[in-house]
C-alpha cells in the first residue's frame, strides 16, 4: 500500500520567525523524495509539519488528498511514519520495539512477521533477543524502520537517518529506503549529505530559509 | 482533661533545635540559614495567627467564616504547589489546575468522612473540619507539587520517546502512559509509607495531640486510622487530577507534544521567577541537526 502525501504552503512560526515558509511538496506513491538543506533551513520542522507531529501557522498536509486535520491523528500516524534523527529506543528487547506499534492499536505482532521485518531493513532476526538501548546508530535506525513497518505504514518521512553514521552505514541506510521504495512505500528523506540526497534516486527539494524549491 | 502547659520561656527555648540547624548550615556551608530563620519565623507566626484565627473561630462559629478559611487555606495550597515547578508552565497557569486538583481530592476524602464516619453538629464545625480539612489539603499540596514537578520533567528529559510513541500512531495517554506511572507512584509513595510505618516509626500528630490533651487512645487511633485512609484518598485523586490537567497541557488537540519553556537556572530561585515562559515544540532547540 502507498498513499500520496502532500504540503500545501506550509508555515511554521518560532518566536515570529518564519522556520517553514510556504513550502508546498508532493510525494506521490512509492516515490522518493529528498530534501536538502544545510543546518538551520527549516527542513526538519518542515519534515516533523508533514508528520503532524507539529502544529503549522498556515498550509495543509493532505494524505491522499485528505486534509489532515480531518483524520484522527492516530490514524494518520500510524499510515505515515516519520523516524528521528536518533530514533529513541524503548526499553526492553528488540522485539518488543517491533511490538510497539501494533500494540498501540490492540494487534500483535507474531514471532514469523518480526523475522521477517528484519530480514526486510537488513538485519539478522538474531538481534531480536538484544536489548534495544544497546544498539549501535545504524542499528537504530534500521530497528527504527522495522518498527515503522510492523505498522501499515505507507508513507516514511526520515528526519537526517544518515547524520549519526559513518559513511558505509550511511550508505547502506540509503541503499535499504530505494529498496523499500522500489516494493511500493513512498520515502521522504531529509539530509544535509547531497550524495544521499542523489543516491536516494527521486525528486530532490532544496530548503533554504523555509522555502522549497526543486533541484534541478 | 489535664496536659503540661507550654509557658513561653520554655517555648523560647525550643529556638535552640533551629540553631543547631543553623550551625550545622553554617559548618557545612549548605548556604540554607537564612532559609532556616526565615522558615522557622514564618511558620511560627503562621502558627500564632491561626491559633488566634481559631479562637475567634470558635468563639463565632458560622458557616461562612468556616468556608473563608478553608478557602483561603485552599488558595494558599495550589499557589504553593504551583509555585515551585521548574519544568512546568508558568505559574499562572498551573495554579488554577492546582486549586482544582487539591480541591477535588479534599472533596472525595472529607465529605463522605464528615457525612458517615464523623457526622458533625453542625455541619461546619470548626474544631473538626478546619484540622481534618488542613491536613487533607496539605497532603494534596504535596502531593500536586511532586505530580507537576515529575510529570513535566520527565516529558521534557524523554521528550524523544514520547515523540517516538506518538510517531507510531499513540494517543497522548499512551504516549505518556510511562512518566505518568512513574510520576505518580513517586508522588503516592510518601503516603503509602505513613501507613506501612504508622505505629513502628512514627505516632502521627493528631493522635500524638489528643493522647496530651487527655482524649482516650483508642479514641485517639480510630480518628488517626480515618485520617490515614483519608489522606490516602486525598493523594489518590490530587494527583490523578494533577496528572489529567498536566496532559492536558503537554498535548495540543491535535496530539502534538507541547514542552513548557525551560526556565534558567539563575532565575528560580526563591520568589524572583521570571513570569511567562511560552511553550516550546518539539525541535526548537534544534531546528536542524549539525551536519
Amino acid at each position: 500500500m502507498s498513499a500520496t502525501l502532500e504540503g500545501r504552503e506550509l508555515v511554521v512560526l518560532r518566536e515570529g520567525r518564519r522556520i517553514v515558509d510556504g513550502a508546498s511538496i508532493l510525494v506521490r506513491p512509492g516515490e522518493a523524495v529528498a530534501i536538502q538543506g544545510a543546518s538551520g533551513s527549516g527542513k526538519s520542522t518542515l519534515a516533523r509539519a508533514l508528520a503532524t507531529l507539529i502544529e503549522t501557522d498556515a498550509g495543509t498536509v493532505l494524505l491522499d488528498g485528505q486534509d489532515a486535520r480531518e483524520i484522527a491523528p492516530t490514524q494518520f500516524r500510524t499510515r505515515v511514519a516519520f523516524l528521528a534523527q536518533l530514533p529513541a529506543m524503548f526499553g526492553g528487547t528488540v522485539r518488543d520495539n517491533l511490538r510497539a506499534g501494533p500494540a498501540l492499536h490492540g494487534k500483535s505482532l507474531g514471532d514469523a512477521d518480526a523475522r521477517e521485518l528484519m530480514f526486510a531493513v537488513g538485519l539478522d532476526p538474531s538481534i531480536l533477543a538484544r536489548e534495544a538501548r544497546t544498539l549501535s546508530g545504524g542499528e537504530r535506525q534500521r530497528v527504527a524502520l522495522a518498527r515503522a513497518l510492523a505498522n501499515p505504514s505507507e508513507v516514511l518521512l526520515l528526519d537526517e537517518p544518515t547524520a549519526a553514521l559513518d559513511p558505509d552505514a550511511g550508505e547502506r541506510i540509503v541503499a535499504l529506503l530505494r529498496t523499500l521504495c522500489g516494493r511500493g512505500l513512498s520515502i521522504v528523506m531529509v539530509t544535509h549529505v547531497e550524495a544521499h540526497a542523489r543516491a536516494l534516486g527521486g525528486t530532490r527539494y532544496r530548503c533554504e530559509r523555509g522555502r522549497l524549491s526543486v533541484d534541478a | 482533661m489535664s496536659y503540661l502547659h507550654i509557658s513561653l520561656p520554655r517555648l523560647l527555648l525550643s529556638v535552640g533545635l533551629i540553631a543547631v540547624a543553623v550551625a550545622l548550615s553554617r559548618r557545612s556551608r549548605l548556604g540554607l540559614e537564612g532559609d532556616l530563620i526565615w522558615g522557622a519565623l514564618r511558620g511560627a507566626a503562621q502558627l500564632v495567627a491561626i491559633g488566634y484565627v481559631l479562637l475567634l473561630l470558635f468563639d463565632h462559629e458560622h458557616p461562612a467564616w468556616v468556608g473563608l478559611l478553608l478557602a483561603v487555606m485552599l488558595i494558599a495550597a495550589g499557589a504553593t504547589s504551583a509555585r515551585r515547578v521548574e519544568h512546568g508552565p508558568p505559574r499562572s497557569v498551573l495554579f488554577p489546575r492546582a486549586i482544582a486538583a487539591i480541591g477535588a481530592g479534599a472533596l472525595v476524602a472529607l465529605v463522605p468522612v464528615f457525612v458517615a464516619v464523623v457526622p458533625l453538629h453542625p455541619w461546619y464545625e470548626a474544631r473538626y473540619v478546619v484540622p481534618i480539612s488542613g491536613m487533607m489539603l496539605s497532603n494534596a499540596m504535596n502531593v500536586v507539587a511532586l505530580v507537576f514537578e515529575r510529570i513535566f520533567a520527565s516529558a521534557s528529559s524523554e521528550a524523544d520517546q514520547i515523540e517516538a510513541l506518538l510517531a507510531l500512531g499513540a494517543t497522548p495517554r499512551q504516549a505518556l502512559e510511562g512518566q505518568v506511572r512513574a510520576t505518580l507512584r513517586a508522588a503516592l509513595l510518601p503516603t503509602i509509607n505513613g501507613l506501612l510505618t504508622v505505629g513502628l516509626v512514627a505516632l502521627p500528630g493528631m493522635m500524638t495531640g489528643q493522647i496530651v490533651s487527655g482524649t482516650a487512645p483508642e479514641q485517639a487511633v480510630r480518628y488517626q486510622i480515618v485520617i490515614l485512609y483519608q489522606l490516602v484518598a486525598v493523594a489518590a485523586v490530587a494527583g490523578l487530577v494533577a496528572v489529567a490537567f498536566a496532559r492536558r497541557l503537554l498535548f495540543t488537540a491535535r496530539a502534538q507534544l507541547v514542552l513548557p519553556r525551560a526556565r534558567p537556572a539563575i532565575c528560580r530561585r526563591g520568589g524572583a521567577r521570571l513570569r511567562g515562559g511560552g511553550a516550546r515544540r518539539i525541535g526548537d532547540a534544534s531546528l536542524d541537526p549539525a551536519p
